[in-house]
């Protein structure tokens, strides 16, 4: 009877007879992988305040609605944000502070605001708007990384809702994509890096803002320490 | 469909007959590219998208000092992972499957959808919601499964624009770019049964929000393809710039996600090489709207069943080549053909496969283990501006020299080539050009010959056979009646 | 200094007058000129065709022959792109270890034209004067294997007379490519069509470049076109002076 060799080792097999690579131990790798090269940049070269303007400049490039406050002052500008938006129903982490939601609470009729402890995805259709913390910020693109835990949220919640806030502390701003990675201290298993609205170019090479995903991006910079 | 007069204009609505993109049927890169020549308006179209990225991109490679650097990690990062692929890929399936993923290996095109099929019946699903994936063109996926009572819907833009438009794609990253508004406004309207729908794009891509919503909502089974596989920690990550991605990544109860061998990256922070150089290359940005990365499955967050196919279909047949694998560093940028003088006046279809342009010239010949698209690699000037703008370093020109040698030592070992003008011109030229006197003797002979061809203005208009391909275009300068060197012996001799 | 000149198969056959210029030129500046009669061709129009064996003997003949010559120029940059980047691959492929060293001693003393000037003679002004509309082609050899850069610039900035007019895309390809302007001659006429329009639109009455493929092939459509512009290797811009004016020919 003929052995049925799987896909698996078939593949396997060309591979290996290609590059006729002898098993290295976890070692070896690691010693080769260390002597890539890595000339390109990778410290920040800006100082603090200086950073944090190049990340509220590139969002405001991509028309995201910036504000800065001071730590005491962050839920008085989160309801400020939300008034301004006309979006009443809103999601949030099971994470967030209550203490973000209180001022909104109190001063915006109509405003409401559904903790996420397992919605389904049509109850979260129904959001108008979602807000969430981050875990770092990269100016040097503008962008916004969550890893999606508590006080950031589900994967789902900052997808379905039109109107999105997060809050990104300053502390939490680098300047480049590798002092982002540098901040892992393990690979996080969830990543979204966002920059920008959803947008196409597809037709034509116009782009258009908010295909799928949050057509408003707003985003809060907490200055100042002991957020 | 009516035949189509040379320099003629087609009418902007007019549909081209679907162009052929599978190697093995599609006619030869001179032929193909004829019809395309022809219509102007996609060649305007092509032009305009390829200006706009390149302008772009140029714009924030001159801000970014350490772009060489980049290009530098990440082709030596690529070579890694290549030359150790083996290792690479297993240590990928355990720490997926370890993180509740399965991993699944296609040896080839019918493997994987075979495979991808199979796991569809498990879920029993009979529609299928997808990211756009250049790979499961490759293999021809949709065809199958709607072949094999599985619908499939699309959900990038341009992806739906040519699903329902029944188009091709004609470049791997805006794969739409030759059709314009008023063509996409016909397909929705006709598809969607849209009345009174503007040829504004907010309007059509307002349609296209509102027509995929319900089915992001609804379709419990997607598929995806993988930017990058990272073996450190089983994850996958998927760019994109509308969201789709999103929706198909985290709504579905069921992921699949199809992915060349050669995606594998080492670590997880090898992205921050490849995430710099990957939107500036691609769209022109520094960061393209949302990259998402996951690991297996996470329980609460998205699907919560997950697979991988892993698909070589000829990517193992590159590996180990010296000069040719290089071209498995490839990160799908699409940065070489927007930068291609050839590619701006073909577009994508003149080169009959999925993957067209220069990557195209050299990937599909090679995927096809040189048995078709043997005309690709010809189809160059050699001009080198893909190698200068490709992210991962690729010298598109030397394999294409490589492949184009491959391709004449399989070729004249055939009867018919003994005939053909070209072999026969060459074969002659090289003993020519091994001796001088016979090369002196050939120069005379052919200035002799060409004298009846030049005209009284010392101009050649026309010539016969193979010298017809020049002439339809250009004028020849007669050959002069001393060559240099009958000058300089002439000169010598006056001299001594 | 002495120069051995490796006029190529093409320009000896097809644009002698260019070989005349790279002698006058470089007589005019002291440089005492050989001409080794048993040249032919350097083996690029079969290594880019894929006869690998065929473009293999004509570059071992090329490595014999100038074996012991002070410095070797060449006024076209796809031929010195042929030495540098293809030459070692085919040495490799089917050669021996001997005439790999041969190449790898000789190749420093291969010069473009440009080159030549610039780098080994040190001289940008070399007393030409041209008194014309110039626009000037960068050649994707020159361009990108050779990375000429600035030196055809600073070269043409000390012709006197010259006004030397910016060409649009200048580094986009004219669609020569050797054989692939027949093989592909629909889409090579194409490609040439794109770059006549960049040039004419200069206004200049020549267009020149370092190598006289690309210039064949642009000039052979201008002539078609009866455009009035002519093509001309920058040999000849940089020969010509008050008392020896450039040699037009055709």
């Amino acid at each position: 009877m003929n052995p049925v060799i799987s896909s698996r080792q078939q593949v396997l097999g060309r591979i290996r007879a290609a590059t006729g690579n002898p098993a290295a131990t976890a070692g070896e790798a690691a010693q080769r992988y260390g002597r890539l090269p890595r000339d390109y940049q990778i410290r920040g070269k800006l100082p603090v305040r200086a950073c944090q303007e190049l990340f509220i400049g590139r969002l405001r490039e991509y028309d995201a609605e910036v504000a800065e406050c001071a730590p005491d002052e962050l839920p008085a500008t989160i309801a400020a944000q939300i008034e301004a938006s006309g979006k009443r129903r809103f999601i949030a982490p099971s994470g967030v502070p209550n203490a973000w939601l209180v001022p909104a609470a109190w001063q915006i009729t109509g405003f409401e605001c559904d903790i996420d402890h397992g919605l389904t995805a049509t109850e979260i259709e129904k959001a108008e708007g979602v807000m969430t913390a981050c875990f770092c910020g990269v100016a040097d693109s503008g962008t916004i990384v969550l890893h999606h835990s508590a006080t950031e949220g589900r994967r789902v919640i900052t997808l379905l809702p039109d109107w999105y806030l997060c809050v990104v502390r300053a502390s939490q701003i680098v300047e480049t994509l590798p002092e982002y990675f540098d901040r892992c201290k393990e690979p996080p298993a969830l990543v979204t890096w966002i920059s920008g609205p959803s947008a196409t170019a597809d037709i034509e090479m116009t782009r258009i803002k908010g295909v799928h995903g949050p057509r408003f991006l707003n985003v809060i910079v907490v200055r100042g320490t002991g957020t | 469909m009516r035949a189509v007069a040379e320099h003629e204009v087609l009418a902007e609505h007019e549909v081209i007959d679907r162009p052929i993109l599978d190697p093995a049927l599609a006619p030869p890169f001179p032929v193909a590219a004829l019809p395309v020549l022809r219509n102007l308006q996609l060649r305007r179209n092509v032009a305009h998208a390829i200006d706009v990225i390149q302008a772009k991109r140029a714009r924030l490679v001159a801000e970014k000092p350490d772009w060489q650097a980049l290009r530098a990690s990440a082709s030596r990062i690529k070579d890694e992972a290549l030359q150790n692929l083996g290792a690479y890929l297993e240590q990928f399936e355990a720490r997926c499957a370890a993180a509740g993923g399965t991993v699944h290996w296609a040896s080839d095109a019918a493997d994987a959808r075979r495979i991808i099929l199979e796991l569809l019946r498990e879920e029993k699903a009979d529609e299928v919601i997808k990211i756009k994936t250049m790979t499961s063109a490759e293999i021809q996926l949709n065809p199958f499964l709607e072949a094999n009572g599985v619908r499939t819907y699309e959900t990038d833009l341009a992806e739906i624009i040519l699903q329902l438009g029944e188009g091709e794609p004609s470049h791997i990253v805006v794969s739409a770019l030759h059709v314009n508004r008023s063509q996409v406004r016909e397909i929705f309207a006709r598809r969607m049964g849209i009345e009174n729908l503007s040829d504004e794009p907010e309007a059509l891509t307002a349609a296209a929000r509102n027509y995929l919503r319900q089915k992001f909502l609804s379709v419990p089974t997607a598929i995806s393809g993988a930017n990058f596989l990272i073996a450190e920690t089983g994850s996958v990550a998927v760019v994109e710039s509308e969201g789709n991605g999103r929706m198909c990544l985290t709504l579905p109860r069921t992921m699949i996600t199809l992915a060349g061998i050669e995606k594998v990256l080492p670590r997880f922070a090898d992205l921050e090489v490849m995430l710099q150089l990957l939107a500036r290359s691609a769209t022109g940005e520094r960061m393209n709207p949302y990259t998402s990365l996951w690991t297996g499955v996470t329980p609460g967050d998205g699907p919560q069943k997950f697979h991988v196919v892993l698909l070589d279909n000829g990517r193992s047949s590159i590996l180990g080549r010296k000069t040719e694998q290089q071209t498995l560093r490839c990160i799908r940028c699409a940065a070489c053909m927007n930068a291609c003088p050839v590619y701006r006046q073909t577009g994508g279809h003149a080169y009959g496969s999925v993957y067209p342009g220069p990557i195209g010239a050299i990937l599909t010949p090679q995927l096809e283990q040189m048995r078709h698209a043997q005309s690709l690699p010809f189809a160059s000037s050699l001009c080198g501006a893909c190698y200068e703008v490709c992210p991962v370093k690729i010298n598109i020109p030397e394999v294409l020299l490589e492949l184009r040698a491959r391709v004449t030592d399989q070729e004249r070992k055939q009867v018919s080539r003994f005939f053909d003008s070209l072999y026969l011109g060459l074969r002659a030229a090289n003993v020519i050009f091994s001796r001088a006197w016979l090369f002196h003797a050939a120069q005379r002979m052919g200035r002799t010959a060409l004298r009846f061809f030049t005209r009284k203005d010392g101009w050649i208009h026309a010539l016969p056979g193979i010298g017809a391909k020049w002439t339809q275009t250009r004028d020849l300068r007669g050959l002069p009646k001393q060559t240099f060197h009958d000058w300089w012996t002439d000169r010598q001799r006056r001299t001594k | 200094m002495r120069a051995s000149l490796f006029i190529t198969c093409y320009n000896d056959t097809l644009f002698p007058e260019t070989g005349r210029a790279v002698v006058r030129l470089l007589e005019r500046l002291g440089v005492e000129v050989e001409f080794r009669a048993d040249q032919t061709c350097c083996g690029q129009m079969h290594a880019n065709t894929g006869f690998r064996g065929e473009a293999f003997s004509q570059a071992k003949r090329l490595v014999r022959l100038y074996a012991d010559a002070e410095a070797v120029v060449i006024p076209s940059s796809s031929c010195v792109a042929m030495i540098r980047d293809q030459y070692s691959g085919l040495f490799e492929e089917l050669g021996n270890d001997a005439l790999r060293k041969e190449f790898a001693a000789l190749v420093p003393r291969i010069y473009e034209l440009s080159e030549f000037l610039v780098d080994k003679l040190g001289v940008e002004d070399v007393g030409a004067y041209f008194p014309h509309r110039v626009t000037y082609h960068a050649s994707c050899h020159g361009l990108r294997a050779l990375q000429l850069g600035e030196r055809p610039f600073r070269l043409l900035s000390k012709v006197r007379g010259l006004d030397l007019v910016p060409l649009e895309n200048l580094d986009r390809c004219c669609g020569f490519g050797g054989t692939f302007s027949v093989k592909n001659a629909e889409v090579s006429s194409a490609m040439l069509a794109v770059k006549l329009d960049d040039v004419l639109a200069t206004g200049a009455e020549f267009c020149t470049a370092l190598d006289n493929s690309c210039l064949m092939h642009m000039g052979g459509a201008l002539h078609r076109k009866n455009a009035g512009m002519r093509t001309i290797h920058m040999a000849q811009i940089l020969a010509s002076t008050e008392h020896q004016p450039v040699e037009l020919i055709g």
